[in-house]
């Protein structure tokens, strides 16, 4: 009797078995590693558990009986199974398909992520510094790996491998790096509220890290310029976005430096509200000349003194307001045109009829030049809805057909222009006897007999001894090999729409982007910029009476049939 | 086959019949009826729902001159509901799949159904088709309110990614009915079986919370087990043929090891 009651306490112990194990493997899911308690934990419980059973079937032979068999057959065929499964649903993940059924294609990365990431060689990983994963931020992560295993993220928690976290120069929590080879860049800073992982970030962060060359980019300071830093009406978004696409911005001061630095991919003047100096006009024309790229964004109302370097462009600022009136669906003043006719250009090719809209802008006339390639951006709606005001302190906005030039209004232009060879490396230097035939099919050409860059020379392009026409499809074509040749401008009527705020507003940000991009030469090696996705627009319209419907029929009358089914069947059964 | 069929059928209708037959399976369509319908009215309309918000937005919007960035309010309006129903089901489906063998146990007809001609894995497909059956009844009146809802939106919607939601919440549906059912048929207490079909749901529910503790490839699979985050990939409108295959695995397993319980059971009374 005393025997038995010791063995039957003996089997009690072995209960610890489990016990052991638990406390193994929750030991094991507090630390991040193993630790040798937790492990100690774990093989005692599983030894426990090894002498309970081996014990146990010695005691009753349950080994030999017939229910174990079956039992055990069981076991062999529902792990057989769990196998299959477990297989199954492996090579399920390695070979899926999967399609985005949402209208917009939220969850599909952008055709420009997509070949970025299909013409990765070299493992790439991105690093997330963060406790917190947020499903999200998963969820484009994964996005990216499924178009190529070589894309690998993680995330990490800082304070337990702060070894690592210091390789990267981690400051604070939420910090996502993208590391290439033995490059580390910062992406951006996620946290919980409100900045979600950005596609467009990432993407041309990882553009930028897995090409690296950062195109310099000045912006012109010194006549009331919109600021660079986050100031009221400042550009920071702005400036932010040309960091994102892998430019380096700085500020240039024309006034003391006379002239623009030479790793200058390009210039941008942003709403200057005093004239230039004439040295610095004559410096940003001799830019021009040995293949400069300018940006020009110029408000109404002010005077840049630009008239001259225009011209030669066939440039004339407008001194009208474009008046739209066609706006009042946006809830946008006459003074704000709306766009969403864009010119056939690398710069807007992708923006279809989207808008983008401009507070205050002017009207560019456009009058063709020899040897310069024009393609207005930015055209108004057409009479009536738009026009070029002149009236501007009258308080009733109409047009008056002797003063007012009627819509569309081009509010923005890109223009090229072919260079004079450089002396010795032009392959075909031999001046052509016909002046190049002109795009727009004006033949006006002074043919000037000097081949050589003046400051002031109207007729220079037209002595391009360029054999070829110039259209646009050769310019692409040459452009790559020959960036120095040719020198680009962007005009557009007003700077408002790239400052903080409106920025990020429709197309707006696009536009800058897009023509910066552009005017320094850098499309080819850049992708034009990506629209974060963005959710069809759509609202319920739903009148008090539908809504107090579906109060009623969810809250009252669906319950009530249930119930009263129920009532009246319990009562018949009775 | 044309037997196995017949005989798949012949215990879907007896399952069906005992479901339309019961006050119970009415009392708890009612309650179902009342929270989704608490939840559908909740999250439109309630005090920080998405009409009022939507609504307060576009004001602000207007008033500042700014346009709001798009919002397809339809299309959060069916992913929120959907994933509050998510959540519910977890509540209901223990109750719907309580009694599927814990019931016959305790009446003592298991034995005449383990012993029958009908293979296990055919009562089992059976049961499951009913119970499955009696849940998308319970769906549709809900589906007709939201289809309602999604009627007015402006501009129209197309019914695709509702009905997509759906198609994810019943498959999640049968997932966890499947395993309830396997539950089921190891007691003969029906609460016994719901407390361990909620826990076992659960845990099924938050692995993904616990992978993301694991790093590497063991919390990779672990994750990839969370039902939640595969029904997520559906309500949001991806269709995905991984997430099918785990769904479609779970309703397998379910079904597999119940009729293996139901084995193991016929050698125990021998």
């Amino acid at each position: 009797m005393k025997i038995v009651a010791k063995k039957k306490l003996w089997k009690y112990l072995f209960w610890l078995g489990p016990f052991f194990l638990m406390a193994g493997l929750t030991a094991r899911l507090i630390s991040p590693y193993w630790s040798p308690i937790s492990l100690a934990f774990l093989i005692t419980g599983i030894a426990v558990i090894g002498i309970g059973i081996i014990l146990q079937s010695q005691n009753n032979q349950w080994l030999g009986s017939r229910s174990t068999q079956a039992g055990t057959n069981a076991l062999v065929a529902t792990l057989a199974v769990l196998v299959i499964l477990g297989l199954i649903n492996f090579l399920g993940v390695r070979y899926h398909y999967r399609a985005d059924l949402t209208e917009t294609q939220l969850f599909t990365l952008a055709p420009q992520s997509q070949e970025l990431l299909h013409n990765l060689t070299q493992p790439v990983k991105v690093w997330i510094f963060d406790v917190n994963q947020n499903p999200q931020d998963r969820d484009l992560l994964e996005n990216y790996r499924r178009q190529n295993s070589k894309f690998q993220f993680e995330y990490v928690d800082p304070d337990a491998r702060p070894g690592l976290a210091k390789k990267f120069g981690y400051k604070d929590y939420g910090e996502v790096y993208l590391e290439y080879q033995d490059k580390r860049q910062l992406v951006q800073i996620v946290n919980q509220e409100n900045e979600r992982l950005s596609e467009v970030r990432l993407t041309n962060r990882l553009q930028q890290i897995t090409t690296a060359n950062a195109a310099k980019v000045y912006f012109l300071q010194g006549h009331g310029e919109h600021p660079l830093t986050a100031a009221e009406s400042g550009m920071s978004q702005a400036i932010q976005g040309l960091t994102d696409k892998n430019f380096t911005t700085s500020p240039l001061n024309l006034a003391e430096a006379a002239k623009v630095p030479d790793d200058a991919a390009a210039v941008v003047v942003a709403g200057p509200k005093e004239g230039l100096f004439e040295g610095e006009v004559q410096a940003l024309e001799q830019y021009l000349n040995r293949g400069g790229d300018l940006l020009l964004m110029i408000d109404p109302g002010t005077d840049p003194k630009l008239e001259n370097l225009l011209k030669q462009w066939g440039v004339t600022l407008d001194s009208r307001l474009a008046v739209d009136v066609s706006g009042q669906g946006a809830k946008q003043g006459p003074a704000v045109p709306i766009i969403t006719d864009y010119g056939q250009h690398p710069i807007t090719k992708e923006f279809g009829n989207n808008i983008s809209f401009y507070r205050l802008a002017r009207p560019l006339q456009i009058n063709p030049v020899a040897g310069v390639q024009s393609t207005p951006l930015l055209r108004t709606k057409p009479y009536p809805n738009s026009w070029a005001e002149s009236d501007l302190q009258s308080e009733k906005l109409e047009f008056n057909a002797d003063k007012d030039l009627k819509g569309p209004l081009t509010l923005g232009v890109a223009l090229e222009r072919k260079l004079p060879a450089p002396s010795t490396t032009q392959p075909n230097p031999t001046p052509s006897p016909l002046p190049s035939p002109t795009t727009q099919g004006q033949a006006a050409p002074k043919a000037s007999p000097s081949p050589t860059p003046t400051t002031n020379n109207q007729a220079t392009p037209t002595a391009t001894p360029s054999p070829t026409p110039t259209t646009a499809a050769t310019l692409n074509n040459q452009q790559g090999e020959k960036t120095a040749t040719e020198s680009r401008l962007v005009v557009i009527g007003n700077s408002d729409f790239a400052t903080d705020g409106l920025f990020q507003q429709q197309l707006n940000g696009d536009v800058f982007l897009n023509s910066v991009t552009w005017v320094s030469k850098q499309e080819d090696q850049q992708p034009l910029s990506i629209r974060p996705k963005e959710a069809k627009n759509r609202r319920l319209n739903i009148t008090a009476t539908q809504a107090n419907l579906l109060t009623l029929s969810s809250l009252l009358l669906l319950p009530l049939i249930g119930l009263v089914s129920a009532f009246l069947i319990w009562w018949r059964r009775r | 086959m044309g037997i196995v069929l017949s005989n798949i059928i012949a215990i879907y209708r007896r399952e069906l019949q005992s479901y339309f037959v019961s006050p119970l399976a009415y009392v708890i369509a009612g309650i179902f009826w009342f929270i989704s319908g608490l939840f559908l009215v909740m999250i439109l309309l309630g005090p920080g729902g998405i009409l009022p918000t939507i609504t307060a937005l576009d004001l602000q919007g207007q008033q500042l001159g700014v346009p709001v960035p798009p919002i397809d309010v339809p299309y959060e309006f069916v992913r929120a509901f959907l994933d509050r129903m998510g959540w519910l089901l977890l509540f209901v489906l223990p109750i719907l799949s309580m009694g599927l063998y814990a019931e016959e146990r305790k009446r003592g007809t298991l034995e005449l159904l383990a012993t029958s001609p009908v293979t296990n894995w055919a009562v089992a497909v059976g049961k499951l088709l009913g119970v499955l059956t009696f849940f998308i009844t319970m769906v549709v009146p809900l589906l007709a309110l939201e289809a309602f809802v999604i009627q007015q939106s402006n501009p129209p919607m197309a019914p695709t990614m509702l009905l997509f939601g759906h198609l994810g919440l019943i498959l999640l549906a049968a997932a966890i009915l499947s395993l309830g059912m396997f539950i089921s048929s190891l007691t003969d207490s029906t609460i016994l079986s719901a407390v361990f079909t909620f826990a076992v749901i659960l845990l099924l529910l938050f692995v993904d919370l616990l992978a993301k503790t694991v790093p590497g490839p063991i919390g990779e699979a672990l994750s990839y087990i969370s039902l939640l985050k595969h029904f997520n990939t559906f309500i949001e409108g991806i269709f995905d043929t991984s997430a099918l295959l785990l769904f479609l695995s779970y309703i397998f397993l379910g079904i597999f090891l119940t009729s293996q319980s139901i084995d193991a059971l016929r050698f125990q009374r021998q």
